[in-house]
């Protein structure tokens, strides 16, 4: 269920974020989970709560945050993967962005400022219920335990026709391809790819290292690359020589 | 001779495609691009990859979605 707009954020606790981003991932994911509707570094900066009355607030909100909702909506729905869900994402995450929107200050990246509230939502809420065996030591794993590709095209005339099958692709594989690789992946390669987001914003908002963020964008784009050849030789477009190890019989 | 090579380029092909090298980097990537069609068919690719996603990942939020998030807005 989404969260009530009345609920607020414990603005109290904050100045331990730092320490406590060090401790044992379980402790911080139920940390984080208290907090991930604030921006820790406006609080930390001093930045001035608005004083706007709570009429022009909504006003400002309204003009300011709602027109993202397409787009929030549409990486709600790379992130839960169904419409239900990714419907109780979104309102949950207006309603804390809402909650804390005073605390926004103005002038910086809103639409960083949704994305770090939406990715927070749904790591801590929906992500706990489909957590699958390997979410915590993804980035341990290696490509082959993945099933990526073990080499891609070589030479140039392959290469321009794996561009050429790729782009022929329906809609429908290449988000079925982006929804199949791990989550941390798809969530790197999502917000580099189609939010256009920096590095160092995408670490901010899925609040990890910039060389971590390089790691999962390289090798989910691995992957999905490897998915989209396969989806490619099935509709018998020419790309044949991109054949992932595990589609090859 | 200026041009950085493949091994450099292909290295920084992802960086190159998503803005985030060095001036001068982009400035060397750019140059062997120019330069050499094996990179670019490379470049190509992940180019190709980019904009298919952008173009799939396209959507609009349901309508009794939007209703139900402004009215909660005014309810407050």
């Amino acid at each position: 269920m989404p969260t009530s707009l009345l609920e607020r954020p414990h603005v109290e606790s904050f100045e331990m974020d730092d320490e406590k981003l060090t401790e044992p991932e379980q402790d911080h994911a139920e940390i984080e989970a208290e907090f991930d509707a604030i921006d820790s570094e406006d609080i930390r900066r001093g930045a001035t709560r608005s004083k706007l009355p709570p009429a022009e607030l909504r006003a400002l909100f309204e003009e300011q945050a709602i027109p993202f909702m397409d787009q929030l909506y549409a990486a709600a729905m790379r992130m839960t993967r169904n419409p239900a869900d990714a419907g109780d994402l979104v309102q949950e995450t207006y309603a804390k962005a809402y909650a804390a929107f005073a605390q926004f200050q103005q002038g910086t990246n809103l639409k960083a400022w949704l994305y770090r509230i939406l990715t927070n939502t749904f790591i801590n809420g929906y992500r706990k219920n489909q957590r699958s065996p390997y979410q915590n030591t993804i980035d341990d794993l290696e490509d082959w335990q993945l099933g990526a590709a073990e080499s891609l095209t070589q030479g140039r005339s392959t290469r321009s026709a794996e561009a050429e099958a790729i782009d022929h692709l329906p809609d429908s594989d290449v988000k079925e391809a982006l929804q199949s690789i791990p989550e941390d992946f798809r969530l790197a390669v999502y917000l580099a790819d189609v939010e256009g987001f920096a590095y160092q914003e995408i670490a901010d908002i899925m609040k990890t290292p910039v060389g971590t963020v390089m790691s999962r964008l390289h090798r989910g784009r691995r992957l999905l690359r490897g998915l989209l050849a396969d989806y490619a030789r099935e509709r018998g477009f020419a790309a044949a020589d991109t054949a992932s190890p595990r589609s090859t019989t | 001779m200026t041009d950085c090579g493949c091994d450099k380029a292909k290295a920084e092909l992802e960086e190159y495609l998503h803005r985030e090298l060095s001036d001068e980097d982009f400035r060397d990537v750019t140059e062997h691009l120019e330069n050499c069609a094996d990179c670019t068919g490379e470049h190509l690719v992940g180019l190709t990859m980019t904009l298919k996603m952008q173009k799939a990942c396209q959507e609009k939020a349901p309508d009794e979605l939007r209703t139900a998030i402004l009215t909660q807005l005014t309810e407050v």
